[in-house]
């Protein structure tokens, strides 16, 4: 019998033997780092000092001593932490000191998820327990039994919750919680850097509303929030607080030794330059790891690719190591479910998992030693988190990062440095969002009359409250707008998804036994869920026998196929206003209001392994109408307008490369924002390239493209000069051309705005 | 674009219900409008503080029929309670008639939160042998504090009674009340009789739904003429607020006054139940009092009241007995228990058979050690098991065959 290999035998084979080592393109070693510490602060209360002393903490990275100081002289500050680095001492120190020093202090805790809320109290709980004083913390989520709802409402000094349980439950009924709004003085914001975007924006808001309750009880409490690496922490805080935040960066926690590993998976077909697909690199390496019982985390980008990755490895294993010992994780699980993965996680059950980002965030899952990421994770920010995830208790550790043959994989791939070097992403948000804001503004309304003249945060509410009495919704009376409606405004409104209501997702394998097992938002629906769709979850295929779109149920069977389904959505968009725009020599960029009317249209059976294209059929869903912001680029007419077919082709393929590298600039997820391309936009009859928000009304991102669009396109123009390929691949621009001038074509679209002149190379066509 | 033609065009991905669209009017604060309508219907507006609400006065006379009470009888049950050694939550032991307030709210939505706005706030009391109603009414949204100071002002009592006002009315006064209560004076402890809950006790049996409406209909024989839906309530407010014709609102409070008359004589009723003072009351309804107090560990009382209608033999009788049979082997009265589930297993349906075969095989075993009786009552109950959808344990078919084999065990050894 062969022994198992440990990481270090495994990582020297990688390094010498074919055909892996030919395949890695870059091994970065992280050297380990050094504590760097500060004394216990003099004023800690004895018992709290030994209850830390008990578990082995006798002094502070000197990022906690700072977050400490500054909290207890009453600022508000932003923590700036990668994964264990002991942020949760940063902001549970000053809480229990203050509620130590005056016992009817109150700090409410907001996690963006329950997990990790639940996480949090048990840690708070045992230093509690071990210092002995009577201080009570309490989760407070849709989980808790009503019978204790009452207690945490009156006598909790630290309320642990998320941030929809605070829009939907605490804040429209606050008259219940006088006690913890009277005497607020801290709010901790875990992982800010999750709330960016449609979410971020709404969190704003409530974040918004939170502080005018607070005001009504006279307090005034500081913000102590925690985020992992991204650029713009400090913007980030003072723009979701609306208050001056304190930056603290000096991280003291020490790290254990990190190899970072780029691996670019071979070209199988040289012409095109088609790389072996990612999953399929990413299944044998995590194979050769869990044959050796090396617990080890695989991240894929979406759903579907985290189920069949499972599929693949679960079948791989079954019968060395069983059949619970690998497990998926992502959104769409229930959350029982999910509770249980972490558990086996940290109790070294389960040596396996696949997830989607859900993981990124901090949940203590315990230690892994290897952290695969199936395809660049999207931004740079989420890399390190994910790579966070291995060693995260100062070990040796390995991630290994596999490229995909997407134009941004392949971008970063060959780019170390710019991994390595580059600040990471910028994260937006937008609170001013009208659709987002007009319905924290009613909820707001709901909760405490609007004097007329009273700001929203920083927004000035007069047009919106006028509005609102003009639709009946508040009423005007002296100095006053009152909430007159029937309604609750919080329960139709979600905080993370665009549309409103989600699909449910119902299997109905057993006729006996129907039972929900996950849900998804609307608009993934349409593309993930319409009739005959393969469907997956935890490894298991369904197809979708029917999708009753009106009352949002999508009845699934369970099914054994080899193949999975990919949809296509059509997509038809015009320009509504323009508000800002500038020319350059070869065009004009726009930003402003577009209206998109996107449909699904019909879908392609994929087989597994070959991923080759086996079948498809229609899709009939209604189709779906978004309003929104967009920023456009439009080429002057004379550009190849003798050619309209290979206009269209350099304008799809420029789209195509656009499309991959816009989310890495403005930090978001791709489907956050779309790339459309038009041969003629019907606002100004020019060629043109569209970038528009996926949320109703825009959340900032196309105006951030607008900002920077030069640099965008430069670095779109280098991705596809880079690639290896002749006349376009993949990596750069797609495979949907025809003319072996698509590459050339696109690379004139590109350039044209950073040369300022047109290379049209019309002449030589091959 | 200005911020109003932007939500213009955004307006499909806003969830505004736009079913009013006329602006809503500033109002001054000097006139009120059609004062003269509201004269005509006993309604005077309060002041306070440069505003105003609107209170509307009733008066009824002490023997005015409400259904098959009179007002009269509710001072007959206070004093009944004043006679009577039965304590119970609903007792009025140590009160006067004068001390109690009837109350009921009507509010602009459905559940709690802060934005549900109260605006009738009625009550009704009985003063110098009269029934003496008084609603404030909110004219506007914004007008709550001489709405809350007009209620306060007039509420000097002991103890309320309400309809499901425990956790919905009261609550609500106190979060609409939190709003204002720098402007206000605090809200005084009430002693509190919630009627719902009582009711619920009573007549589950035999009502579908709970609601004030049904119980008084057929438990109270309260019969309404031309009366408005509830749900209607918050639409005719809004469109109160708008218009200021106090047509609709007039509907509302006559519903709001039938609401609180019926409470009166649900509290008379409910009273002469758990006294046993209503001379048509059914055997049901004695064995639900029974059960009330068993419940409440009052046992004298709960057994007084199934012994009342166990000598049956119709269903009524053979629960009651059965019943009974519990709070006996509560006591400890193991004969009184073992005769009166003797009598069930020997003609019963099938489910308190069950569950009197199993009784009777505990006792025998555990504490008359008589094996063999036990015996044969426990292959009783594994006969009629099937039959019966009780899977509780000990009654399950699992259970019964546990105990079946473990006496079957202990017998043997016994006889040896």
């Amino acid at each position: 019998m062969k022994v198992r290999k440990n990481l270090n035998e495994i990582m020297k084979e990688m390094k010498e033997s074919d055909p892996v080592k030919h395949n890695i393109v870059h091994w970065h070693t992280i050297d380990e780092k050094e504590a760097n510490t500060a004394d216990l602060p003099m004023n800690l209360h004895p018992s709290l000092k030994e209850a830390l002393q008990k578990r082995g903490i006798t002094s502070l990275y000197t990022h906690q001593k700072l977050a400490y100081d500054t909290a207890m002289k009453g600022k508000s500050l932003v923590a700036v932490t990668p994964t264990a680095s002991g942020k949760t001492l940063c902001y549970n120190l000053p809480v229990l000191q203050t509620v130590i020093n005056d016992p009817s202090s109150r700090a409410l805790y907001m996690f963006p998820t329950k997990a990790l809320a639940q996480d949090q109290k048990s840690e708070i709980n045992e230093i509690i327990e071990d210092s002995g004083l009577a201080i009570n913390s309490y989760t407070y989520d849709g989980d808790t039994p009503s019978n204790i709802r009452q207690k945490v409402r009156k006598a909790g000094h630290v309320v642990i919750t998320n941030p929809d349980m605070l829009h939907s439950a605490i804040l429209p009924h606050h008259t219940k919680w006088v006690s913890l709004f009277e005497n607020l003085k801290f709010v901790i914001i875990d992982e800010l850097h999750i709330y960016r975007g449609v979410f971020g924006s709404h969190v704003a808001n409530v974040i918004r509303r939170l502080q005018r309750i607070c005001r009504f009880y006279g307090s005034d409490p500081i913000f102590i929030c925690t985020s992992a690496t991204i650029a713009n922490p400090l913007e980030l805080a003072e723009k979701l607080t609306e208050k001056s935040v304190e930056l603290i960066n000096n991280n003291g926690a020490p790290s254990g030794r990190k190899h970072f590993v780029f691996y670019n998976p071979p070209i199988v077909n040289k012409p095109l330059n088609i790389r072996r697909s990612a999953t399929l690199e990413a299944r044998m390496l995590a194979a050769s790891l869990l044959v050796n019982k090396i617990q080890t985390i695989t991240f894929a980008r979406s759903r579907v690719r985290v189920e069949i990755l499972l599929t693949y490895l679960q079948d791989l294993i079954k019968h060395k190591l069983g059949p619970k010992a690998i497990r998926g994780y992502r959104g769409g699980y229930l959350p029982t479910e999910r509770r249980e993965i972490e558990k086996g996680l940290r109790s070294g059950e389960i040596y396996g998992v696949v997830s989607t980002n859900a993981l990124e965030l901090g949940m203590d899952i315990g230690q892994l030693q290897v952290c695969i990421m199936t395809g660049f994770p999207g931004t740079i920010a989420s890399s390190w988190q994910q790579a966070g995830r291995a060693g995260r208790r100062h070990g040796e550790s390995l991630v290994i990062m596999i490229a995909s043959s997407s134009p941004l994989d392949q971008y970063v791939i060959q780019n170390p440095d710019y991994f390595f070097k580059r600040s990471p992403e910028t994260a937006r948000i937008n609170p001013d969002n009208l659709i987002i804001l007009i319905d924290h503004i009613k909820c707001a309304a709901y909760e405490l009359p609007f004097k007329v003249g009273e700001p929203f945060g920083s927004f000035e509410t007069d047009e919106v409250l006028e509005y609102l009495a003009e639709e009946s919704i508040l009423f005007q009376n002296g100095e006053k707008y009152y909430w007159m409606n029937d309604s609750f405004p919080a329960h139709n409104i979600s905080l993370r998804s665009a549309s409103q209501e989600n699909v449910v997702i119902i299997d109905q394998s057993d006729i006996a036994n129907v039972k929900v097992i996950g849900e998804m938002d609307q608009f993934s629906a349409m593309t993930l869920l319409h009739d005959e769709a393969i469907y997956l979850h935890q490894g298991t295929q369904y197809q979708v026998e029917k999708l009753d779109w009106e009352e949002k149920k999508a009845f699934v069977r369970e099914v054994n196929v080899d193949y999975f389904t990919d949809a296509n959505l059509a997509v038809q968009l015009k320009v509504l206003e323009q508000d800002k725009h500038r020319f350059t020599a070869s065009g004009e960029i726009g930003y402003g209001d577009v209206s998109v009317i996107a449909m699904a249209t019909l879908f392609k059976k994929i087989k597994f392994e070959t991923h080759e294209n086996i079948g498809s059929g229609p899709i009939t869903l209604p189709e779906a109408e978004l309003h929104t912001s967009s920023t456009w680029f439009s080429l002057n007419e004379e550009f190849l307008q003798n050619d309209r077919g290979r206009l269209e082709q350099g304008l799809i393929g420029a789209a195509h490369a656009l499309r991959h590298i816009a989310p890495l600039f403005v930090m978001c997820d791709p489907q956050d924002i779309h790339v459309v391309p038009q041969v003629k936009a019907e606002h100004n009859e020019k060629p043109t390239i569209f970038f528009y928000d996926r949320y109703p009304g825009g959340v900032g991102l196309s105006e951030k493209v607008y900002e920077g669009f030069e640099h965008v396109l430069m670095e779109a123009e280098e991705m596809v000069n880079r690639c290896q390929c002749d006349i376009g691949c993949p990596s750069c621009i797609g495979t949907d051309m025809s003319l072996g001038t698509a590459k050339r074509d696109v690379q004139s679209i590109l350039a044209s705005f950073t040369n300022m002149k047109i290379r049209t190379g019309g002449n030589h066509v091959n | 674009m200005s911020i109003k033609s932007k939500l213009n065009r955004l307006k499909p991905h806003l969830s505004i219900d736009r079913t009013e669209k006329e602006k809503f009017q500033c109002i001054h604060l000097e006139e009120i409008p059609f004062i003269d309508s509201w004269t005509k219907e006993g309604v005077s507006p309060y002041y306070f503080d440069g505003a105003y609400c609107l209170v509307r006065e009733k008066e009824f006379p002490i023997d005015q029929k409400h259904g098959i009470y009179s007002f009269s009888q509710f001072s007959d049950a206070v004093e009944a309670w004043n006679s009577s050694y039965i304590d119970h939550p609903l007792s009025a032991a140590g009160y006067k008639p004068e001390n109690f307030f009837f109350f009921d709210t009507e509010t602009t939505g459905l559940g709690g939160g802060v934005g549900n706005t109260i605006f009738i706030l009625g009550h009704a009391s009985l003063i110098e042998n009269k029934v003496k109603l008084k609603q404030h009414i909110l004219p506007h949204p914004g007008a709550e504090i001489p709405l809350y100071k007009s209620f306060l002002d007039s509420v000097d009592y002991r103890t309320m009674a309400t309809y499901n006002g425990k956790s919905f009315d009261w609550p609500q006064v106190k979060t609409r009340h939190t709003l204002i209560k720098e402007h206000v004076p605090k809200l005084p402890p009430f002693g509190h009789f919630d009627l719902y809950h009582a009711s619920r006790r009573m007549w589950k049996h035999k009502l579908d739904r709970m609601k004030l409406s049904i119980v008084e209909q057929e438990v109270l024989g309260v019969e309404r003429k031309d009366d408005l839906p509830g749900y209607l309530a918050p639409m005719i407010y809004f469109d109160f607020v708008e218009r200021k014709d106090p047509e609709g609102m007039i509907g509302i409070l006559k519903h709001n006054e039938t609401d609180i008359l019926s409470l009166i004589s649900l509290y008379t009723h409910l009273s002469f139940q758990i006294l046993r003072l209503d001379k048509k009351q059914t055997a049901r309804e004695i064995y639900e009092v029974g059960r009330w107090f068993s419940h409440l560990g009052d046992s004298a009382s709960a057994r007084e009241a199934f012994s009342n209608i166990s000598q049956g033999d119709n269903l009524d009788s053979l629960y009651a007995k059965h019943a009974l049979a519990y709070e006996y082997k509560k006591q400890k009265k193991w004969t009184e228990a073992e005769q009166l589930w003797k009598e069930i297993a020997d003609a019963g349906n099938n489910k308190v058979m069950l569950e009197a075969c199993i009784e009777l095989a505990k006792i025998y075993e555990h504490r008359k050690k008589n094996y063999r009786e036990a015996l044969i009552y426990t292959e009783m109950a594994k006969s009629i098991s099937h039959t019966v959808e009780n899977k509780k344990s000990p009654f399950s078919e699992e259970d019964i065959m546990k105990r079946f084999t473990r006496l079957l065990k202990k017998s043997c050894v016994k006889a040896q």
